[in-house]
């Protein structure tokens, strides 16, 4: 037993800690269900569960841990975010929506099921007049339709239940939200602080690589993948990631430029410290908190991107996403407003939540605020 | 013992580039150390003073290979360390280890004190989290604070308190050499003299070997044996502490003693240096110093004085002392 223990403390030790240990393992892991998956052609996951589980542990050891060691410190921005009313309401309603789409879906029914003697229903309190074409008298008599608890948000021209809709569209939508800008961010965050920490030639090279992403045309590679391989939500929320880092790069690498001057890298450095312990043991906390701004700011507008895509017809079509049902809604404007109203308030309200928390952060992190 | 040589540095230069144009053209050099040599016996204290931007602190970086040398030989306990690679220095930091300034600056924010001086033991292979714990607690007591503030972060503390912490952390390796980069320049007077009275302390019980680079005499004049003066990115003068403060030769040296302020002296005449110190880039042909000495000859315009040692080992750079 004892023998046990010190083999793992000896591992430990070689790979450089618990945390290290456990990442390693776990991509050991991702990739032997990989390999798995790709030649006993046996769906163990789908492509989007890979990144969740990828981007959930990365997100545990290098998010939620360091969190809850520096309990103080977060104590700390939290009282000083909290004073901001808006943030904390971004927040509330950003809660509501994880709410929402975890547990939302075992309360509705299928979002896809089709019920053409209930189409058209207004939401609950709602009454509209309906003209329907009556094949015997053939004539077009005057018919009122009522909305009803059984669809509270009403239904859509092909029967489907609306709010059902609106829960997994949210789901969605969170799901691209955060994967896309957590490879975004991710892949950001090290080439710009790289590109910063170890300067010259590879500095140049990165920020020549950035430039060239930067005029890329992501929408038309979007179309183009989405064409060729299919829509895919998996693809669609890769392209979003690797095409969206040069921002973060950019942002990241003037931030720790001004960093890298600083005596205690130079500290480090006299300590013996290599340089991807310097970049990931200093570079990186210091730059934390314009990462947290950066990543909340920027997943509203990867969400509409990908509604944007749905509206335009290029989403995935096995998923029900708010720009597909946007897309639905607004062909019946005249005849059912609400099919359209109700994902387009959805996204409005979405996007302003993680504006407002966007914010708040920022100035609760910035010092100059401090009073 | 005393006579063992533990660091000697040899004709060691430290040219910065300086690039412009459109195609990046090398324009020149900034000479911050421009051949210097001296060497260091084991449990001496050599104090190393100059103006601002002489170069004292390229020098100090530069030893530790923390900037890389352009040209000369740096010789740690006779193993020549100019040319090792980060792995191969990896070993050595345990033995030389540094003393920063800016005690605002030194300390990562976003670590804890204990974390900070921890990550040493954690670099050099002390994985157990307890024996990491327990070694920080006896370094951060043995400085002068309590085990328990290893939890606070570096902005609950005030400066003098955060030169101590720097201390422990160099400490903490169980170093030979500490290169202390104008360790108390950054503080108020009543705190320097605490500070300095505990490096001398610590270098009794750890046995340990200071370059001690400061701009105060003063302070050169309590802590250190020997004491080399520094001008342009050059050692003007080297000598025993006593030597270089009652036998003072070079004139720059001269213009600096002169400039400390007594209160028992009543009446003493300040040597005033006319101009500021020339661009490092394009240093005055010649003695460096010829464009602001008030003793200066016809020779001191064409020819360069080497570093010599008129007795005594009192090693002078200058055309007024030539044999």
């Amino acid at each position: 037993m004892t023998n046990w223990l010190a083999s793992i403390n000896y591992i430990t030790g070689k790979v450089g800690g618990i945390r290290k240990l456990i990442l390693i393992l776990m991509a050991a892991l991702l990739g032997v269900t990989i390999l798995l998956d790709v030649l006993v052609v046996e769906k163990i996951f789908d492509p989007l569960g890979y990144l969740y589980i990828a981007l959930g542990t990365l997100a545990v050891l290098y998010g939620i841990y360091p969190l809850y060691t520096s309990r103080r410190l977060v104590g700390y921005y939290w009282e000083r975010a909290s004073q901001n009313r808006l943030a904390v309401a971004g927040l509330a309603f950003i809660l509501f929506l994880i709410l929402l789409a975890l547990i939302g879906p075992f309360f509705t029914t299928d979002p896809t099921a089709t019920n053409f003697e209930e189409k058209n229903i207004p939401p609950l309190g709602f009454t509209i007049e309906e003209s329907v074409y009556h094949p015997e008298t053939q004539q077009s008599i005057s018919k009122t339709i009522t909305g009803s608890g059984k669809h509270p948000l009403g239904t859509d021209n092909k029967g489907r239940d609306l709010l059902a809709m609106i829960v997994s569209g949210a789901r969605i939508s969170l799901q691209v939200g955060l994967l896309a800008t957590g490879i975004a961010v991710a892949l950001g965050t090290l080439i710009g602080v790289t590109s910063a920490y170890l300067g010259g030639k590879i500095d140049n090279i990165l920020m020549r690589f950035t430039d060239i992403m930067m005029t890329f045309p992501f929408f038309l590679l979007l179309v183009f993948i989405v064409f060729i391989f299919g829509p895919n939500l998996a693809f669609i929320v890769l392209v979003i990631g690797l095409t969206g880092w040069t921002g973060t790069a950019r942002l990241v690498r003037s931030e720790t430029l001004s960093l890298r001057t600083r005596e205690f890298i130079m500290a480090a450095k006299a300590l013996g410290a290599s340089d991807s312990r310097i970049i990931l043991a200093h570079l990186v906390p210091n730059v934390i908190s314009l990462i947290i701004v950066i990543a909340t700011l920027s997943i509203p507008g990867v969400i509409l991107a990908e509604a944007g895509l749905s509206f335009i017809g290029l989403g995935d079509p096995s998923v029900t996403s708010w720009g597909m049902v946007l897309r639905a809604g607004q062909q019946n404007l005249d005849t059912a407003w609400w099919v359209a109203v109700a994902p387009g308030v959805m996204l409005f309200l979405t996007v302003l939540a993680f504006n407002f928390m966007g914010d708040g952060l920022r100035d609760a992190f910035d010092p100059r605020s401090a009073v | 013992m005393l006579d063992h040589k533990l660091l000697e540095v040899h004709n060691l230069k430290k040219y910065y580039p300086v690039t412009g144009g459109l195609f990046s053209q090398h324009l020149g050099d900034v000479r911050a150390v421009d051949d210097v040599s001296f060497d260091i016996k084991e449990g001496e204290a050599l104090g190393l003073v100059g103006e601002s931007g002489c170069g004292k602190s390229t020098l100090g970086r530069t030893i530790l290979r923390l900037e890389e040398p352009t040209e000369g030989q740096i010789i740690y306990r006779k193993t020549d360390i100019t040319r090792l690679n980060q792995r191969e220095l990896r070993g050595l930091r345990q033995e030389m280890q540094m003393i920063f300034q800016d005690p605002q600056s030194f300390l990562d924010p976003r670590m804890t004190v204990g974390q900070s001086i921890g990550e040493a033991l954690l670099i050099h292979g002390v994985r157990d989290d307890k024996e990491r714990e327990q070694r920080v607690i006896e370094i951060l007591e043995r400085v002068g604070l309590e085990g328990q503030q290893g939890l606070r972060y570096p902005h609950e503390f005030s400066s003098g308190q955060r030169q101590r912490i720097g201390i422990g952390r160099a400490l903490i390796l169980n170093p030979k050499l500490i290169i202390a980069d104008e360790p108390v320049s950054a503080l108020d007077v009543s705190i320097q003299a605490q500070i300095l009275n505990l490096m001398l302390d610590l270098r009794e019980e750890f046995g340990l070997t200071y370059l001690f680079i400061a701009h105060d005499l003063s302070v050169i004049k309590y802590v250190s044996q020997r004491v080399a003066v520094m001008y342009l990115g050059k050692i003007v003068e080297l000598a025993s502490r006593d030597e270089i403060f009652q036998n003072t030769r070079h004139p720059y040296t001269e213009a600096l003693l002169s400039a400390i302020p007594g209160i028992t002296q009543k009446k003493k005449t300040r040597i005033i240096l006319p101009g500021s110190v020339p661009s490092p880039i394009n240093p005055p042909a010649g003695c460096r110093f010829h464009t602001r000495c008030h003793r200066v000859l016809p020779l001191c315009h064409q020819e360069e004085p080497n570093l010599r040692d008129i007795g005594n080992e009192h090693l002078v750079a200058c055309h007024l002392y030539r044999g």
